[in-house]
């Protein structure tokens, strides 16, 4: 099945009014999700002013939609107001998942960007529109839905949660908040202690065995 | 024999950068696959025999002083995939170390013998009478000794393991402070990114530098992609020198009549079953655990931070045998990214709360005797690790997180937080049952790691049943040994690091 295709036939769902049980059974256990897949992901269901809103230029390796998706993703899920957390918008959340996804093979990120458009897509059917274009609080009720969901809800819910709190938290600038004290060696002037001295081989050699 | 030259720091090691030849041939009494924790043991102990020993390892030289002591960092820099490697379903993080010193460098410095009833089991049900109590003493002992194995001392029981044997002790359980492989402790937290100052006694400044002593010769950088032999008897390696920019530098060919498999429980299997060799059994691949354990945190009324201090303190082995459970609770610290993978508190606020909190979370980790239910093969060119936590083992891992949560509270805690894809929280004994139980063995249910793959090329005296023999050599291709945790017949419940260290041993003497 192709990407247009697949499209297609998810648009045709929607006009059809097919119910979230059924496209759920349908998309996400009854394969539709997997030979999304092995098309190489979802055109849009709908389009979202984002669409036109170009990515940074540091963005090259995130799609538009992805970029959008786990921006959005940060608003969601790193709420500060009201506490001494670092804002997420002074953290370069998305710019850290991008450096994460970089690591993955071809054929992993090729798998993980048709789920993240599942995951944008899956929410037209939810919310009537694309998770990028969800309020804060419908975005994370959209996440705890997912999250008591079926495997590959579970399992998008999770990375997507993952990748974004993993690309806060790992930012110097969130661990002051929290006395997470970072490196230490350097800062405490630890000596190195180098290579161990070798075993004492005259008792080992004199051994026929141990 | 040569002189010997032990060097005080760093280890003379040829990376791509260094290699200026698109071909190279090398020839050896012994290549060794990997440079973990057998790699570097067997490596040594035919060095110093007088062996010519070259080791080979696909992941990169690291020198300490480079460790970054940030965790996500770390990942990338130090482990498999980029500590991206996860089973099929993606609901198992698979840990490795991928570097010279393999998972010795990045491991918690956790050191336990095989448990006897273990040993027991091999005896009966794998033929392995060789392997008895009194015969592993004294390899144990002899590993022990040159890897500064030792008690924690009182001053190395971080806060949080102060909390949970108070809490061990409250409800009358029996609880140890671990043996660590280290030196002079220096109670960074940082076990998981490499130990800086070189007070782990990681292969990497013990084992492997002592093999260079002996004339070893490392290759970081190479990852060997097929094992020669010809007429049933080993004859060497191919490999393929990659830059770290992905590129490949050279292929490599070591001509040696001996070669030892010790790339760990995942990629040994995958290279023999891409090589086409020493499966008569069928069993190359299968047979796989690797100790699924949960990080179950818990909130503390008084500061806990668990990043500050050894890492792990202590351990409740209440349960270890399995006719008591078959489980290990294991008190554990974490650093801000590692807490984030731990539990589901709820989204947005909910979470940002629990990770505001975080110098009060206290952790355990539950380590099960997990049944060899899995399978590593190649599927369409890709590695595939092919397991999912057995029914079987299901009860086992519920009771480990009750015990958890008992644990918790009897030290104080004020809420539990089970490791599940949903939000479960144990506020009380009452709220246990109904928490755990409620749980479903499903993919992408629990948030499992496994630091301790296994048994994948299992050693036995049944050449239809086993790969190798209690030797660590093949039944069918002579000269080709395995000498990782791939060899354990079955998952041994606790750290598997001394148990490969002292097979290792012993493999390499009885090949000398």
């Amino acid at each position: 099945m192709t990407q247009q295709q697949t499209a297609r036939r998810l648009s045709a769902a929607l006009q059809q009014g097919v119910t979230r049980r059924r496209f759920l059974k349908w998309t996400l256990v009854g394969g539709a999700g997997v030979a999304a897949a092995a098309a190489g992901g979802f055109a849009l269901l709908r389009l979202s002013p984002l669409d036109d809103q170009p990515e940074p230029d540091w963005a090259d390796g995130l799609s538009r939609q992805e970029y959008h998706l786990f921006d959005r993703a940060r608003v969601a899920l790193l709420p500060t107001v009201g506490t001494d957390l670092t804002p997420s918008s002074q953290v370069p959340v998305v710019h850290n998942v991008q450096h994460i996804l970089g690591f993955m093979g071809a054929a992993t990120r090729k798998d993980v960007a048709t789920g993240l458009s599942l995951f944008d897509n899956g929410a037209v059917f939810f919310h009537g529109k694309r998770f990028v274009d969800l309020d804060e609080a419908t975005a994370r009720d959209y996440f705890d839905a997912w999250g008591r969901g079926n495997v590959i809800q579970r399992t998008l819910a999770t990375v997507i949660k993952q990748l974004t709190y993993t690309s806060y938290w790992r930012d110097e600038s969130t661990w002051a908040a929290v006395e997470f004290d970072g490196p230490v060696s350097e800062q405490w002037g630890l000596a190195y202690l180098g290579n161990a001295p070798l075993p004492d081989e005259t008792s080992l050699n004199q051994e026929s065995t141990v | 024999m040569s002189e010997v030259q032990w060097r005080s720091s760093g280890l003379p090691v040829t990376q791509a950068k260094d290699v200026t030849q698109s071909s190279l041939t090398l020839d050896a009494d012994v290549v060794i696959v990997g440079s973990g924790a057998g790699g570097a043991v067997t490596g040594y102990e035919l060095a110093r025999r007088g062996k010519k020993v070259v080791i080979l390892e696909a992941g990169p030289y690291v020198p300490s002083q480079e460790f970054t002591e940030r965790f996500p960092e770390s990942l990338e820099a130090l482990y498999q995939d980029h500590g991206g490697q996860t089973n099929k379903s993606g609901d198992l993080l698979v840990l490795q170390g991928a570097c010279v010193g393999g998972s010795t460098v990045v491991n918690a410095c956790v050191c336990f013998r095989t448990p006897d009833f273990i040993l027991e089991d091999w005896q009966r049900d794998f033929g392995l009478s060789d392997l008895t109590s009194e015969e592993m003493a004294p390899y144990f002992e002899r590993v022990e000794k040159n890897l500064s194995i030792e008690d924690n001392k009182e001053h190395e029981i971080a806060r949080h393991g102060q909390l949970i044997r108070a809490g061990a002790n409250k409800l009358g359980w029996s609880v140890k402070p671990f043996k660590r492989n280290i030196r002079d402790c220096a109670l960074t937290g940082h076990c998981l990114s490499g130990c800086k100052t070189e007070r782990k006694q990681s292969m990497l400044v013990s084992y492997l530098p002592w093999a260079t002593a002996h004339g070893a010769r490392i290759y970081a950088d190479s990852r060997v992609t097929e094992v020669l032999a010809e007429n049933g008897r080993a004859r060497g390696v191919r490999a393929e020198i990659t830059g770290h920019d992905g590129n490949k530098v050279a292929d490599m060919t070591v001509n040696a009549e001996r070669v030892i498999l010790a790339a760990g429980a995942v990629q040994t299997p995958l290279l023999l079953l891409k090589s086409g060799l020493a499966n008569r059994s069928g069993q190359v691949g299968k047979n796989f655990a690797c100790h699924p354990s949960l990080y179950v945190s818990a909130r503390y009324p008084e500061p806990v931070h668990a990043w500050r201090g050894a890492m792990l303190g202590v351990y409740v082995d209440e349960f270890l045998h399995p006719d008591q459970g078959g489980f290990v609770l294991e008190d554990g610290g974490a650093g801000l990214a590692e807490l984030t993978m731990t539990a589901e508190p709820g989204t947005g606020e909910p979470f940002m709360a629990f990770m505001e909190d975080a110098k009060y979370l206290g952790g355990l980790v539950t380590l099960i005797h997990d049944h060899n239910v899995g399978t590593i093969r190649w599927e369409d060119g890709r590695k595939v690790i092919d397991y999912q936590l057995a029914n079987a083992d299901f009860p086992s891992m519920k009771r480990a997180l009750k015990a958890a949560a008992r644990l918790h509270l009897a030290s104080g805690a004020e809420q539990v937080y089970v490791p599940s894809s949903d939000k479960r929280v144990i506020r009380s004994e009452a709220d246990i049952e109904q928490a755990v139980e409620g749980l479903e063995n499903a993919p992408q249910h629990l948030r499992m790691v496994s630091y301790h793959p296994q048994g994948s090329c299992r050693m036995g005296a049944d050449p239809d049943t086993s790969v190798v023999n209690a030797d660590g050599e093949s039944h069918d291709v002579k000269g080709l040994y395995v000498a990782d945790a791939s060899l354990l017949p079955t998952s041994i419940i606790v750290n598997p690091q001394v148990t490969v260290y002292a097979l290792a041993t012993r493999i390499a003497e009885r090949m000398a």
